[in-house]
């Protein structure tokens, strides 16, 4: 198991805060993220859909120095210190524990725990995420108000391509985009914009 | 409910007394400026005149002539920088049983490195031990002076700890403590055997800083001293002050002295402490002290303050630059105040609602053993609910 990205500070069943460990890249937005839920055993798949920098106080607001991060670490090496990365990210699909080990594209029983760890998610486990795309489903009918919808589906489905390399990423392109065209019923505009986007 | 309308003739004649009052201290200042340069000349005769003092008053000491200034030399880099601070929550009154706690914290700074830094605090939780035996029979509690004395101590230890930590070899390490170092406050409590068991502690630790050359200082922000002014009244009134009409220099502090004479960043000559505290500090650690203008990152000039190292430091021509650069750029960084003395505040204090999560955790406690809850007395109790 590799290190774990981040750490869940808030919970429930659409969605999870996580604060990302110290040392850690935090994940892309739009990337997938999975949690091993310590209570039943399942794995939980969720969508990146905000990432968040800012201070550890509330009565702490960062300033500008006007120095370079390098000087900043050199001269004042609290600061960097006392700023945390959070992620929430959407949950839209899990594989229960001990089952066949298919995913189902729908939210879990249960809400992930606090101090759960999240993992960022290896190509592996993003292909399993694939046809038939019922996620997207959930992402266009009911998306997280405070992301621009659109801009997460051209990160998932770079995601996708990404995800199967160059042989058949195009392909699954594809599929993905058909489901998404059947999402958006008649609003070509929006399809190809999304489209347009994503390549 | 506070009326102010009363007040009003109170509020101008407090304009025009406060008035009066700066013109005296303007000339009050003038005449210390002047008694400042005018003895410097012959400052190893004045230093004997203070020699021969009666211990009453505290008068600076001179190593020096007392009107030098020095600029702030550049801060070495890297350079390991070492802070701690304290807080606590004093044993409550209307609270039983006795205890209290003490929130320590440990900050280092490799500067001029990319270096993690340590920025931590440790809490201590005392109900037993050796200071029990030092209730105050009488209310069967730790007077406060105890709870701020073992502070101070915790400080001075933990910032031995941190630097022991933090030290690397071959790069230069300044420790720097808040406030004064002279453990005067201990004085005159009212049980003698603790007060001798607590200064011989301090001074073992100060011992171990100097044992392994681990160069000690402590900032202290607006200083209510008056000793260098003590020794200028005595250079005026030639030790006749019973016989002077009157206090040529009344009122007046070091600090306010000094702004007269110091350009940003620079400081002044050392001077020794004359608080006989001390005498049970080793002589190499007892307080030589001088005023410093630290530089202010945002306004320019920022305030005068007193910094105090123990001698073995002051002694030291390139440890004592070291103390000088380092605060000012400390203060330079931190708005007037040095940044790492800040953050280890920020790190040691206690919230008001951790305050109460504290008195939770040790009701609880008891609970678990059958014992009957915290008694809060009735005061305590309509100042946290008042009834309509």
């Amino acid at each position: 198991m590799p290190e774990a990205t981040a750490e869940i500070i808030e919970s429930s069943t659409r969605a999870f805060v996580a604060e990302v460990h110290d040392g850690q890249e935090a994940p892309d937005f739009g990337s997938w993220v999975e949690v091993e839920q310590a209570e039943t055993g399942d794995t939980l798949y969720g969508l990146v859909s905000h990432v968040e920098v800012s201070s550890y106080e509330p009565g702490r607001r960062p300033r500008a120095f006007g120095q370079s991060r390098e000087e900043l670490q050199r001269e004042r090496p609290q600061v960097m210190e006392l700023l945390r990365t959070t992620v929430r990210a959407q949950v839209l699909a899990y594989r229960p524990e001990g089952d066949d080990g298919s995913v189902r594209q729908t939210l879990p029983p249960r809400p992930p725990s606090i101090h759960d760890f999240v993992y960022c998610c290896a190509p592996e486990a993003v292909k399993t995420l694939g046809a038939p795309y019922d996620f997207l489903r959930t992402l266009v009918e009911d998306p997280d108000p405070a992301v621009p919808t659109d801009d997460l589906l051209v990160a998932v489905l770079r995601q996708v391509r990404a995800a199967h390399g160059e042989a058949t990423g195009e392909e699954h392109l594809v599929e993905a985009g058909r489901a998404l065209s059947r999402l958006l019923d008649d609003d070509h505009e929006r399809l190809h914009s999304i489209l347009r986007r994503v390549e | 409910m506070l009326d102010l309308h009363p007040l009003n003739d109170a509020f101008a004649a407090f304009g025009a007394y406060q008035a009066a009052e700066q013109e005296r201290r303007r000339r009050r200042l003038d005449c210390a400026c002047d008694a400042l340069s005018d003895c410097a000349a012959s400052w190893q005769t004045l230093r004997e005149k203070v020699q021969q003092q009666e211990p009453t008053a505290l008068v600076a000491g001179l190593r020096e002539a007392p009107d030098r200034t020095y600029d702030a030399p550049e801060r070495p880099t890297p350079v390991t920088a070492v802070a701690s601070d304290g807080s606590q929550i004093y044993p409550d009154r209307h609270v039983e049983p006795t205890c209290y706690l003490l929130n320590v914290s440990r900050v280092a700074f490799q500067y001029g490195t990319l270096e993690a830094p340590v920025l931590d605090a440790e809490p201590h939780f005392e109900y037993e031990g050796a200071l029990t035996e030092h209730f105050d029979a009488e209310h069967g509690r730790v007077d406060d002076e105890i709870v701020s004395a073992r502070r101070d101590e915790k400080e001075l230890e933990a910032l031995r700890d941190a630097s022991r930590r933090a030290h690397r070899d071959d790069r230069p390490l300044v420790a720097l403590a808040d406030g004064t170092l002279i453990r005067w406050m201990i004085r005159g409590m009212k049980d003698r055997d603790l007060e001798e068991e607590l200064i011989g502690r301090y001074a073992a630790l100060l011992e171990d800083f100097r044992a392994e050359r681990l160069p000690l200082a402590s900032y202290i922000s607006m200083p209510g001293n008056t000793d260098v002014v003590n020794l200028l009244r005595l250079h005026l009134l030639d030790g006749d002050a019973e016989h002077a009409e009157e206090d040529p220099l009344a009122g007046l502090l070091d600090r306010w002295l000094f702004a007269e004479t110091l350009a940003v960043g620079e400081r002044t000559a050392t001077f020794t402490s004359a608080s006989r505290i001390q005498t049970r500090y080793a002589e190499a650690d007892r307080i030589c002290y001088f005023y410093t203008r630290v530089p202010d990152g945002r306004t320019g000039a920022g305030e005068i303050a007193r910094v105090e190292v123990p001698r073995w430091v002051a002694d030291d021509e390139a440890l004592l630059d070291r103390v000088h650069a380092l605060v000012a750029s400390e203060c330079e960084k931190g708005d007037g105040y040095p940044m790492i003395l800040s953050e280890a505040h920020e790190r040691a204090v206690i919230r008001a609602q951790e305050k109460e999560r504290f008195y939770q955790r040790v009701e609880r406690a008891m609970q678990e053993r059958g014992l009957p809850p915290l008694r809060r007395s009735r005061k305590a109790q309509s100042k946290r609910r008042p009834a309509v």
